[in-house]
């Protein structure tokens, strides 16, 4: 089974580890597949405009040197620990309300997909590069961190939305969403690593090769699948 | 006033011993900087050997410390990783170790030992089971190690009398106040002592995440399962050896222990179940660690006066004297720590010097999950649930949470 985790930040937005030492700090406890999602924030509120001046957020200009850098992390991995490493981003719709935010990982991203879009094109964009497309922390969190909130929207929107979505976020860092397993979706667990003791967190556990078109359909189908609490 | 002086005598005793263990470390550093100069090449005396490495849970930057003994620059050795349990998040990395390096003697063996209430013994004792040669070298999974590190380790056994040859450590590569505080304290306190120890005191400290020997002299001193039950199994078998009349020896070949991510709590517990390993070994000589805590000493008039410009001016001067000699070492021993770091390094003592007292009032350990009433050189027995110590613990319980 590969050890997977596909819901990672850097400093490149939020994170507080640079890509670098990320991808090392995992390679060195062993993972097989990571996915690295630094955030792309919508920038038509105050909130979003904030973030991308403070340099929280991906943004269309500095996208592909992510992007690249990304892809020079992951050939290292590659060569060092035999760790595939996938570039993503998280698309993160902020507002004020819970009910109206919503974040969604885009795995195996190539092109930019702003945030500031619709749902619907954002998740055909995601559809066009064939990427894959996580909900994620889907519902109501246990979270204790200050700068956690509750992103609604697709859990409340499912029936709409559903048919574009390959896997919801069952599990993220310590809350577990029982109602995505009662609806019977397509999950995925993840650390939403944002500090080094994330890495301690819920994980996915993958039965299919280690490469990047295998995990994603594995995740699609949503065979071979389950999920772990890594615990040192 | 005559309080301060006493203090201050005190606070001399402990710089001067601070000075005689930059000696020792200085001592030790320059006979591999002439080796070096000279551009001598040890000669190898490669003799075969087994590395036990005992896993238990992610070290930091564990893959590299594996690695680093596949890279080894010697003939003939193999390497056993053993661990208790499948699930052990370390045992993925090893596998990974093993498949990266095909063409190395690697095992992996997996084997819930309960032979005694060590640990770390107990995870030592399936893999030496399978060692196949005769040399033996024991080392934690949280060291790195140079290329030339067997080779410089292994020549010591051309001389037929030593026992056991250890290493010095050196803590590299804090990212967090509980690693550098760790790395500190491993460079300056614990390397300072051992180098002290055995320079000038002719005691040599065994240092248990590197250890070779003998497999015939490990039996002779009763094997893995006479140091089944102690806490300090490295001091323990260092003592038996020493008194079989096998020298034991320092290698002056500094290892790194990588300390990346700890958090203060972590830097807490492990001195505090060290400090109280030295009170049960060192019984009376223990308080010669607080006489030699020179800032911890130098603070201590603050405390009892109101602060005054005398009490506060030695104290920084302490402070100033202890940061640069600390620096000094770092650079010594090149220890690559941010040197504004080391301006940390008074924090460090007063907290080590807090701690001190923990093991006169507590006799309890927790290692790994458990916890063991700890004896007489560090004889550990399981810490029964009703009695005594569960009532410390909930008064010492109900207090913390009175605080919190």
């Amino acid at each position: 089974m590969l050890l997977c985790d596909f819901h990672i930040h850097t400093k490149y937005s939020d994170g507080s580890v640079e890509l670098r030492r990320t991808i090392d700090l995992f390679g060195q406890s062993g993972f097989d597949v990571v996915a690295i999602t630094d955030h792309i924030v919508n920038g038509d509120n105050t909130f979003g405009k904030l973030t991308t001046r403070f340099r929280f957020s991906i943004t269309e200009e500095n996208f592909n040197e992510y992007i690249t850098h990304i892809r020079e992390e992951a050939e290292r991995a590659r060569d060092k620990y035999g760790m595939l490493v996938i570039p993503g981003v998280e698309i993160s719709k902020n507002y004020l309300s819970s009910d109206k935010s919503a974040h969604i990982l885009i795995l195996d991203i190539k092109e930019f997909i702003s945030a500031c879009w619709g749902y619907e094109k954002i998740f055909l964009a995601a559809k066009e590069q064939d990427s894959l497309i996580v909900a994620c922390h889907p519902h109501y969190t246990l979270s204790k961190e200050l700068t956690s909130r509750d992103t609604l929207f697709l859990w409340n929107n499912r029936e709409k939305y559903a048919k574009y979505i390959d896997a919801w976020e069952i599990a993220n860092r310590d809350d577990v969403f029982s109602v995505i397993s009662l609806k019977k979706y397509p999950y995925i667990a993840n650390s939403d690593f944002h500090r080094v003791r994330h890495i301690y967190s819920w994980k996915t556990l993958l039965n299919c090769k280690k490469n990047v078109e295998a995990v994603k359909q594995c995740i699609r189908q949503n065979k071979g699948v389950a999920i772990t609490l890594f615990r040192n | 006033m005559v309080i301060f002086w006493i203090f201050a005598g005190l606070t001399a005793f402990g710089l001067i011993s601070y000075g005689l263990q930059i000696l020792a470390v200085r001592s030790y550093l320059r006979e591999t900087e002439r080796r070096r100069r000279k551009g001598i090449v040890s000669p190898c005396h490669c003799i075969p050997l087994s590395i036990l490495k005992p896993l238990k849970g992610l070290d930091d930057n564990l893959f590299d410390n594996l690695e680093s003994f596949c890279l080894q620059d010697y003939p003939q050795y193999e390497i056993i990783f053993s661990l208790r349990d499948h699930n052990d998040p370390a045992y993925k990395v090893a596998r990974k170790i093993k498949e990266k390096y095909p063409g190395k003697d690697i095992s992996l063996i997996v084997e819930r030992c309960s032979a005694g209430l060590n640990p770390k013994v107990n995870n030592l004792i399936p893999a030496y089971q399978v060692a196949k040669y005769e040399f033996i070298l024991i080392s934690d999974s949280n060291v790195m190690v140079g290329r030339d590190y067997l080779r410089e380790i292994g020549k010591h056994f051309g001389d037929p009398d030593v026992g056991l040859v250890t290493n010095l450590i050196r803590g590299v590569g804090g990212r967090t106040l509980g690693s550098v505080f760790e790395n500190l304290h491993l460079n300056t306190f614990i390397m300072g002592s051992i180098c002290f120890l055995d320079r000038f005191l002719g005691m040599p400290c065994v240092v248990g995440k590197s250890m070779l020997m003998r497999k015939e002299n490990l039996l002779a001193i009763g094997g893995f399962r006479s140091v089944k039950d102690v806490l300090a199994e490295d001091y323990v078998m260092g003592k038996k050896m020493h008194k079989m009349g096998k020298k034991v020896l320092v290698s002056s070949y500094f290892i790194n222990n990588v300390n990346q991510y700890w958090g203060l709590k972590k830097f807490l517990n492990r001195h505090t179940r060290w400090g109280k390993l030295r009170w049960k070994i060192g019984g009376i000589r223990y308080f010669s660690e607080l006489l030699s805590n020179s800032v911890f000493m130098a603070c201590f008039p603050l405390f009892l006066y109101a602060p005054s410009k005398l009490t506060g001016l030695f104290a920084v001067m302490v402070s100033c004297i202890k940061v640069t000699g600390d620096f000094y070492i770092g650079r010594k021993i090149k220890a690559e720590m941010n040197p504004f770091l080391y301006l940390l390094s008074p924090v460090k003592d007063l907290i080590i010097g807090i701690i001190w007292f923990i093991p006169i009032i507590s006799n309890t350990v927790v290692w790994r999950g458990n916890r063991y009433v700890i004896g007489k050189d560090s004889k550990l027995s399981p810490c029964t649930e009703p009695g005594l110590w569960t009532w410390r613990y909930r008064v010492l319980n109900a207090i913390k949470a009175r605080l919190v």
